[in-house]
């Protein structure tokens, strides 16, 4: 027993021992410091080679089947491995050519005609044609996947020759290209995908980039040689990194281990413009944040009470407090540069004005519970800048942060008073208001039904004549804004930061994540 | 001592029974729809409803667990509502992150705790003494997050001697591996052995008290052997205890950490899993974590036989 005793002792010391080792080992690292950059460099995850692009994303892609997946990280991927038959432009995101070279309307409008590329080959080398973008398109349909409401006014896709796609639609459909090309979601897989791939980590697509692995904590691609696209990738491949702490990214990106991120601290944005090591973009994004009340619950019935909220609020300074300047405040969905952008806004940041509106509706002790969600941790700092605002007109805000779970139960029973949230990646105006402002709207939560401004959007919804869809779009705006259906915060930039070794590459007001043209020196 | 284990493997799987049928009965009570989650804010009722049936959730919650624990018992843990991936593998293809974190980590904590505990125990109210106690309380109560950060801004940014995060796994490249361990097992190791530093110095101060060490002493043997055959020997018994305990809680994943190294293992996948109720993911994490809890307590009560001759089973 004495010796067993003595065999624990010993094991105990040398742990103790391994220990002391391992401390000691700051000291060989020290030594080694000539060599210590090129190995850290190589130690991000697994070891990516020379020429291939190292980025670090927030966190890991829930999958990778793109007709599936609703996650942002996701499609941060899926970017640069699918293709979709349009694609919109990189700064005025208008739907230009992808797969499909060109397309046209029938006169009614019912029929839109697209003309596809003859040389295009999926990763597997297996030839690009029609059939692939019936089925893919079929498969969203008939399984009913997220992106099924993209295809509501959709009757059939035919394919009457192997470069030709049909699409009838039951009414006219001005926003269809937008439908089909905003992002990867629509992606064209190859024919019966489904069944020969395991979608979730596996890919066969016609992108610059072809999926080589799938691990927990970074996903590897490797230029596709028989891309269609010209010019042709000139970097190895692209190597996502999962990392969710800010810090952590930033402190990569400054070593050199990864060269692009768009996981930023938000309070150092300031000073990384003015940083050597790094370059900082920041774009306007399409993406809007918002807050509303319930129409159904007292006082938020009231339209003056609902004025009074949207005087009572001070945009600029919550827009500084959640993004530090990289935001823009607003009064409407669509951002300024927009050709969709509709110019009103008639609140001033005016607690009087909103006071006095709240005597004239005759209501005093108002408390409104306001739904957040730790899912976004703006809407929790914006409720707090709110909450004090809204105390100085005598509105007491019992501020509710919930899981983005529960919060979304609340939200579809309308177990709440007011709510903050934002809707990322909208194109087309009908994206922006639509589902959100029509009386049946699928995402009208806070309940608002105005005869006219429905009528304005279901003609909208329809009016293929740009300029008078412009002009119902923004009739419908002005009623959208005066009602408060919702009130409009900030438009957040786009802030994403490389490697001064990193060219080619332009930070999207839609947030697509392209490695295409880039190109890494050094 | 063969029937003892065995005994103790049976309990285990009733344990195991009953945790899953606890961790089931709570996910499922807690507020929260895994398929509006899927679907985020933009809500069809067509889509939500073919998402539920394919996802198994419009059955019966009785019959949704007898399916579950069927092919559980197979090794089957199900498929991941939120990735489309079997349980299974994506448990085991972050096992190794973790079982190296857990690992790294109770090596440092002991490397502290012993030396630390055993001095501070012997030289009870001097300056050692009162540095290791201001250690140990610093260990414990500076928060991980910040010491990792911590960490990383000085080691990877300004000295630029370790990699600032990730994980390499052992078979590809053991020195990446160990460089790329070092930070994050020291900020977990040094708050594991802050308490477990305690431990070490109380019941060393205990065994010191005892009239076996006064013998020993009397007996004329040198102070150095009697702190090492009898006082640290004795006292060795909660300190293993409580090292079994941080080592089953090390191994269920650590959260905060592995977000800040961007780490690849178990606690952000049961993170995640919360977050977006992913059923099956979570109960199979819950399960693991139960069984890491169940095999170091059995670990810890052989190692009592082993240490004391006087407990037997």
């Amino acid at each position: 027993m004495t010796r067993r005793l003595a065999a624990i002792f010993v094991l105990v010391l040398m742990l103790a021992a391994c220990g002391g080792g391992g401390e000691s080992v700051e000291g060989e690292g020290l030594e080694s410091e000539a060599t210590g950059a090129s190995e850290a460099a190589e130690g991000a995850g697994e070891p990516a080679p020379a020429g291939t692009l190292v980025a670090a994303i927030g966190s890991q892609p829930d999958q990778l089947d793109p007709h599936a997946t609703t996650a942002y990280p996701s499609f941060q991927v899926l970017e640069n491995v699918y293709d979709t038959l349009v694609v919109p432009n990189g700064e005025t995101l208008e739907m230009e050519p992808s797969l499909a070279t060109e397309w046209e309307t029938s006169e009614d409008e019912l029929t839109w005609t697209f003309t596809l590329r003859d040389d295009v080959t999926f990763h597997d080398g297996s030839a690009f044609d029609s059939a692939d973008v019936v089925y893919s398109y079929n498969r969203i349909i008939d399984e009913e996947l997220s992106n099924a409401y993209r295809f509501g006014t959709v009757e059939q896709i035919s394919a009457p020759d192997e470069t030709t796609v049909e699409i009838t639609l039951t009414e006219p459909t001005p926003n269809l290209l937008a439908n089909i090309g905003a992002f990867k979601g629509m992606a064209i897989l190859p024919e019966n995908a489904a069944d020969d791939l395991n979608l979730e980590t596996e890919a066969n697509g016609t992108g610059p980039f072809q999926l080589d692995s799938v691990e927990p904590d970074a996903i590897e691609l490797s230029a596709f040689e028989d891309y269609w696209g010209d010019p042709a990738p000139t970097v190895d491949g692209v190597q996502f990194r999962f990392i969710s702490e800010q810090t952590t990214a930033l402190t990569e990106l400054q070593t050199g281990n990864v060269h692009w991120t768009d996981n930023i601290p938000p309070q150092q944005i300031e000073d990384l413009t003015n940083a050597d090591d790094v370059t900082l973009e920041s774009v306007p994004s399409v993406d809007y944040w918002y807050m509303t009340a319930n129409f159904e619950v007292e006082p938020f019935d009231d339209p003056q009470v609902r004025e009074a909220l949207s005087y009572a609020i001070d945009r600029e300074a919550i827009t500084e407090a959640t993004h530090f300047g990289a935001a823009t405040a607003t009064q409407t969905a669509i951002p300024q540069d927009s050709f969709w952008y509709t110019d009103y806004a008639p609140y001033e940041y005016d607690p009087e004005r909103a006071q006095q509106l709240l005597d004239e509706a005759g209501v005093e002790n108002v408390s409104m519970g306001l739904m957040v969600t730790d899912e976004f941790p703006e809407s929790v700092t914006a409720a707090e800048v709110i909450s004090s605002q809204l105390a100085e007109v005598g509105i007491e805000v019992e501020i509710q942060q919930e899981t983005f779970a529960t919060w979304l139960d609340r939200q579809g029973q309308g177990d709440y008073d007011a709510f903050m949230l934002g809707w990322l990646g909208n194109l087309d105006p009908f994206d922006f208001y639509h589902a959100q402002h029509t009386c049946e709207g699928g995402s009208n939560f806070q309940n608002y039904c105005n005869e006219e401004t429905d009528q304005l959007l279901q003609d909208a919804a329809n009016e293929t004549d740009q300029d008078e869809r412009k002009r119902l779009y923004d009739e419908a705006v002005t009623n959208i804004v005066d009602d408060n259906s919702y009130i409009y915060l900030y438009n957040p930039d786009v802030v994403q930061a490389w490697v001064p070794e990193l060219s080619g590459y332009t930070a999207r007001p839609d947030r697509a994540i392209n490695f295409e043209t880039v190109e890494l020196s050094g | 001592m063969g029937g003892y284990v065995a005994r103790r493997l049976l309990q285990a799987i009733g344990v195991l029974v009953g945790v899953s049928v606890v961790v089931f009965a709570i996910i499922h009570l807690v507020p929260g729809d895994p398929v509006r989650l899927a679907l985020g804010t933009r809500f069809d009722q067509g889509t939500y409803d073919a998402l539920r049936e394919r996802a198994g959730l419009n059955q019966p919650l009785l019959v949704q667990y007898f399916n579950w624990a069927g092919s559980a018992l197979t090794g089957d843990l199900g498929v991941s509502f939120r990735s489309g991936r079997p349980v299974t593998g994506l448990i085991l293809e972050r096992l190794p992150a973790t079982l190296s974190l857990a690992g790294g980590a109770i090596v440092v904590a002991l490397a502290i705790a012993i030396p630390f505990g055993i001095i501070s125990a012997i030289r009870q109210g001097s300056v050692l003494d009162y540095a290791a106690t201001a250690f140990s309380q610093a260990g414990i109560s500076i928060p991980d997050f910040w010491m990792g950060i911590l960490f990383i801004l000085f080691f990877a940014l300004r000295l630029d001697v370790l990699p600032p995060s990730g994980y390499v796994s052992i078979l590809e490249s053991p020195w990446q591996w160990f460089t790329h361990l070092i930070m994050p097992a020291v900020t977990v190791g040094v708050v594991s052995g802050s308490i477990i530093t305690r431990f070490v110095r109380s019941s060393m101060l205990e065994a010191l008290g005892e009239d076996f060490t006064r013998t020993a002493r009397s007996k004329g043997l040198r102070e150095r052997l009697v702190v090492r055959r009898h006082v640290l020997r004795n006292a060795l018994i909660p300190v293993i205890t409580i090292t079994g305990l941080q080592l089953a809680y090390l191994l269920s994943g650590l959260i905060v950490v592995e977000q800040v190294f961007a780490w690849p293992g178990l606690g952000l996948l049961a993170l995640d899993a919360v977050q977006a109720r992913d059923f099956p993911v979570l109960q199979g994490a819950v399960l693991l974590f139960a069984l890491f809890f169940l095999l170091v307590n059995l670990l810890v009560d052989l190692l009592y036989a082993f240490l004391d001759p006087r407990i037997r089973y």
